[in-house]
């Protein structure tokens, strides 16, 4: 083979797709995508269930069968199984579901020493290898530990130490942070960035957060089976030229309403308002917000850069002008409910749950006034659907007392059941029945007439945007309607307190907007108290107040503004920086007094106390290594910062590490 | 076929079997389990039948009719009763099962000549005991009325009791029961329990296994990895095939020393034949694994045929022969009917492979054609 041979076979893209095209049945999961990863870049697929994320994947890692088009992975063409067979050797694949692929019942060890036994891993390099990732994710200790008593965040590192123990060349991992805490985020996005820049190693990785798009070096954004945008999350960004402003303004709901009529995308984050004033400068936005706003006084206004999320929806509203925009139904002002009790809907008082050993729950205390949108962020298991269940009274805690609307939770199970709408993480309708008989079941169920469940039904469709739909099953409509369903099924009997878990997994941007529109309006207009969980750290954003819950205790209770302003008084403010080679800049900056210095794709951020003087000085020390500093400035904090720093706080004082 | 990584898939497996409490409960624990319920809920033998006596003529003669009753190892008495209705009352709680009802002029009748009244009553709810007990009731009467009457003979006559037995009876029936001398139900029934229970547990099990990791994604690991499609086969196989194998041995003492069942053929033959029988049942249970999704359809499925194919179409309870046409042809496709044969053969028959060796054939050629159907039915690479 000759030199310049040798240089094409090193730059032809390791992947190849071109008009691919995946259907179930009738169904088409994938349409047309085409996309190239090159050697040695992470590659991201970012957008919700059902964009055809997964259907992608496993077609690469020659586990499903495709319909129409182009798959090159290594130069060869998976068109048979016997091609795919060709490429499995030289890649790895992490299917979907924290850990769901191994196995519960053995040890870390012999989890790993299976997969490489699978891979036909000689002895002697199973032994190397497996103790230096043992090392690196810290997982050594816990070596002779079953699986099924793993943390997630365990969990999902073993997963991928099993997925990397025959190192292949090409990794496909699909959703491996979903559910997982930020720290333990974190941690795996440093590992995997180490590992294939150490072996030269090349991953395609998907995921739901529209937050984690600074960790690729390149990526795609799908929805609904199609790539609407792909390239670096910088450009990306520029796609979409505009500036995002943030503002507090007197009469919230009237001030949203005015800035609707001249941005197309507005929206309420908890007391603040989220204006994407797109083709406009900070200087041009803010001047056409406050000639909006007219005669609202307007309390505080800052621009930031857009976040991703807003691109995208813009990227679609130019594909299809009514994307993204409120349905009349939704901004038509809802029937009054029935006044609630005055002081706290919920209260929660030293809330303790055990399992067995395992304290699922421990200690929460937090109360939620009429009209406030309460938030319980955390990963997955970190106790907020036990917390949920408790206040529900569908499971009696093992120590500490709440109360609904004034009731104690504990006396009164049937009392609480008619003041409270509850809308549970797995899918809480009938699939099988359409809109209208799953709502007239639930007014059954609460011993409605039949005119008050005439009217409730005319009003879910009208709340939910759900005309036009009522005689589809449940089962059949999109996630986002789903969750719209469900919510006015909870609503059915006018409840003056709103449970909510999880209710946004899965929904794609667009629906997971309008459905915080709804809940927004609930809360101002009819004064529902809501509390609501998610794992999405973007998401958090919208509540007007957040407890941070790891591992079954609150880390910290406040508005997300003040959470963040307390974060930058006690740790300093976000900066980011562009360096190259970034994974020794890393290293540096980690040895010299930045222990939480984090990678984000080709970035590091970390927080410092005085940045501007401590820009200067990094600058300094990373170019005094010999690493070339491209960019260093000020980023706002994000929600995950905050859970991060408190979680680090929190395991640093609490154990000896 | 790389047997590194048959023996990784294998090994793999029979750890979790032994960690995993509800499966290894369901591996070990179920077949011991069906065997001692089925083995007593099916044996047909009837005795101690709880039963009264209601005598209302209270001579001597009288209580020497009910003490025929009385003696025998049938029937357990529970005393006499005065009157019908008290019988009728303890029927209908299940007290009794059979009431004796002896009329009142009973002695009086005899004597005279004629024929005397003896009402029975017998609970009817379960139709197979109710003509066993009726059977017996005929009986034990028969020789009542043998007893009578030759007491009568002898002292009118002037001969010995033996001998009018003799002359009242010109000829006499001798019944010799083979292969199952003692007519003893549990002789028949446990090893034709053994054909059931390794006809519906290594099914399920295997079922269960693969299944289990379709819904958990982790096999995922199998389809990404380089094994072979016949390696797979075989490591997920071999575990399965190993644990029926220990609870065939243990099916094996229970029915020997458990229920004193005779072994009276040949121990190699039996064994050979099961280990194919568990083969092919086992590659049935890997058939449906690849066909289904769920848990709960694998479970449902592999039972539903295991039921159905082991009671109505194996010969445990209807002869294959006496089926018709449809069911005739059923029963030869699945191999629980030769099994059949062959557990008879080797428990009670003392035949062996001399006489039984086509069903080891047949046994050999099912395992291997369901083996090439799984073969062919399972991709690495899916279409869902």
């Amino acid at each position: 083979m000759g030199q310049a041979a040798l240089v094409a076979a090193a730059e032809a893209p390791l992947l190849r797709v071109a008009g691919f095209v995946k259907r179930y049945g009738r169904r088409s999961a994938v349409k047309e995508v085409s996309l190239e990863v090159r050697r040695g870049e992470i590659y991201g697929l970012i957008g919700p269930d059902g964009a055809g994320k997964s259907s992608l994947m496993k077609a690469v890692a020659g586990v499903l069968s495709f319909d129409a088009g182009r798959l090159e992975v290594f130069g060869i063409q998976l068109d048979s199984e016997a091609a795919a067979e060709r490429v499995k050797g030289r890649l790895g694949f992490m299917p979907q579901g924290l850990g769901l692929n191994l196995y519960p019942e053995l040890s870390i060890e012999e989890n790993i020493d299976f997969f490489a036994r699978l891979r036909l891993v000689p002895a002697a390099e199973l032994a190397q290898r497996k103790e230096r990732l043992l090392a690196i994710t810290r997982l050594a200790r816990f070596r002779s530990r079953a699986m099924k008593h793993l943390s997630g965040g365990m969990k999902q590192k073993l997963a991928l130490v099993c997925t990397l123990i025959h190192e292949p060349e090409l990794i496909v991992l699909d959703e491996p942070t979903t559910g997982v805490d930020p720290v333990s985020r974190r941690d795996f996005w440093l590992i995997l960035s180490e590992i294939l820049h150490e072996r030269g190693a090349t991953a395609l990785v998907s995921t739901a957060y529209m937050d984690e798009a600074s960790r690729f070096h390149r990526l795609a954004l799908m929805l609904d089976g199609r790539i609407l945008a792909a390239g670096r999350p910088q450009d990306l960004r520029r796609r979409v030229p505009g500036v995002a402003v943030q503002l507090r303004a007197e009469h919230q709901a009237e001030a949203l309403a005015r800035l609707r009529s001249v941005f197309a995308q507005v929206q309420a984050l908890g007391a603040w308002i989220h204006v994407f004033a797109q083709d406009r400068d900070a200087t041009a936005a803010e001047r056409e917000i406050r000639a909006a706003l007219a005669d609202i006084a307007l309390h505080e206004m800052f621009s930031t850069e857009p976040e991703l999320e807003d691109v995208f929806i813009a990227s679609l509203r130019q594909q299809d002008p009514h994307a993204g925009a409120m349905s009349a139904a939704v901004q038509a002002p809802l029937a009054a409910m029935a006044a609630a009790a005055d002081g706290n809907a919920i209260a929660a008082r030293g809330l303790t749950r055990d399992f067995g050993e395992f304290r699922a729950v421990d200690r929460v205390s937090f109360n939620v006034s009429r009209g406030e949108i309460f938030g319980l962020l955390g990963a997955n298991g970190a106790g907020k659907t036990t917390c949920i269940k408790m206040l529900t009274g569908i499971l009696p805690p093992s120590a500490g007392e709440g109360s609904v609307g004034g009731i104690d939770m504990r006396h009164a199970g049937r009392a609480i059941k008619q003041r409270i709408g509850y809308v549970s993480q797995a899918f809480s309708l009938y699939t099988d029945l359409t809109v209208v008989e799953n709502v007239r079941l639930f007014a059954g169920i609460y011993g409605l007439t039949r005119r008050e469940a005439g009217e409730r039904l005319a009003w879910t469709l009208d709340n939910g945007g759900l005309a036009g739909y009522e005689n589809e099953t449940a089962g059949s409509l999109p996630m986002g309607l789903r969750q719209r369903l469900a919510l006015g099924c909870a609503l059915v009997h006018r409840p003056q307190v709103l449970f909510l878990d999880e209710p946004t997994s899965g929904v794609d941007p667009v629906g997971r907007r309008q459905f915080w529109e709804i809940l927004f309006r609930l809360s101002r207009i009819d004064g529902v108290a809501i509390l609501v969980t998610t794992h999405y750290m973007s998401e958090a954003e919208h509540c007007d107040r957040l407890a941070l819950m790891y591992a079954g205790g609150i880390v910290a209770d406040a508005a997300p503004a003040e959470l963040k302003r307390r974060v930058t008084e006690e740790a300093g403010s976000l900066l980011e920086i562009s360096a190259s080679p970034v994974l020794q800049a890393l290293a540096l900056l980690r040895s010299a007094g930045y222990p939480d210095a984090a990678l984000f794709g080709e970035h590091i951020h970390l927080l410092a106390r005085d940045p501007d003087t401590a820009g200067t000085q990094l600058r300094q020390m990373l170019a005094g290594a010999g690493i070339a500093v491209a960019h260093i400035g000020r980023r706002p904090l994000s929600m995950e910062d905050v859970f991060v720093h408190y979680v680090t706080l929190l395991e640093r004082g609490g154990t000896l590490q | 076929m790389n047997l590194a990584r048959v023996l990784a898939l294998a090994q793999r497996e029979w750890r979790e079997i032994l960690r995993d409490r509800i499966y290894f409960l369901l591996a070990f624990l179920l077949p011991v389990m069906l065997m001692l319920v089925f083995g007593y809920g099916m044996s047909q033998d009837i005795e101690n039948i709880a039963f009264a006596v209601v005598d209302e003529d209270h001579t001597p003669l009288s209580r020497d009719y009910a003490h025929h009753f009385i003696e025998s190892r049938y029937f357990s008495f529970k005393g006499y009763l005065p009157d019908a209705d008290a019988a009728d009352r303890l029927l209908a709680q299940r007290k009794l099962r059979l009431v004796i009802v002896i009329g009142p002029r009973f002695a009086e009748q005899l004597r005279a000549g004629r024929a005397a009244q003896v009402q029975t009553l017998i609970d009817g709810t379960f139709a197979t005991s109710t003509r066993t007990i009726q059977a017996y009731v005929e009986a034990i009467n028969l020789a009542a009325n043998t007893s009578v009457r030759s007491g009568y003979l002898a002292r009118r006559l002037g001969l010995p009791p033996e001998r009018v037995a003799d002359l009242l009876h010109p000829v006499v029936l001798e019944v010799r029961y083979l292969y199952n001398q003692e007519v003893r139900s549990i002789w028949s029934v446990a090893p034709g329990l053994i054909m059931l229970i390794l006809m519906l547990v290594p099914p399920l099990l295997m079922a269960l296994s693969v299944v289990r990791e379709k819904e958990t994604g982790a096999i995922y690991n199998v389809y990404s990895s380089t094994i072979t499609r016949a390696e797979f086969l075989v490591g997920k196989l071999l575990p399965s095939v190993t644990i029926s194998c220990i609870n065939a041995v243990i099916l094996w003492l229970l029915a020997t020393l458990y229920f004193g069942t005779p072994f009276k053929g040949s121990l190699a033959f039996f064994g050979v034949a099961t280990l194919l029988y568990i083969l092919c049942t086992t590659a049935l249970g890997l058939l449906i694994s690849l066909l289904v999704r769920t848990q709960q359809a694998a479970m449902i499925i592999s039972l539903v045929m295991s039921i159905i194919v082991s009671i109505q179409f194996s010969g445990l309870i209807t002869p294959v022969s006496a089926l018709s046409g449809g069911n005739y042809a059923i029963a030869h496709a699945f191999p629980a009917m030769y099994y059949n044969e062959v557990v008879k053969g080797a428990f009670l028959k003392a035949i062996g492979f001399e006489a039984l060796w086509p069903q080891l054939l047949v046994f050999a050629l099912y395992a291997l054609a369901v083996f090439m159907l799984c073969y062919l039915l399972f991709r690495k690479r899916t279409r869902t």
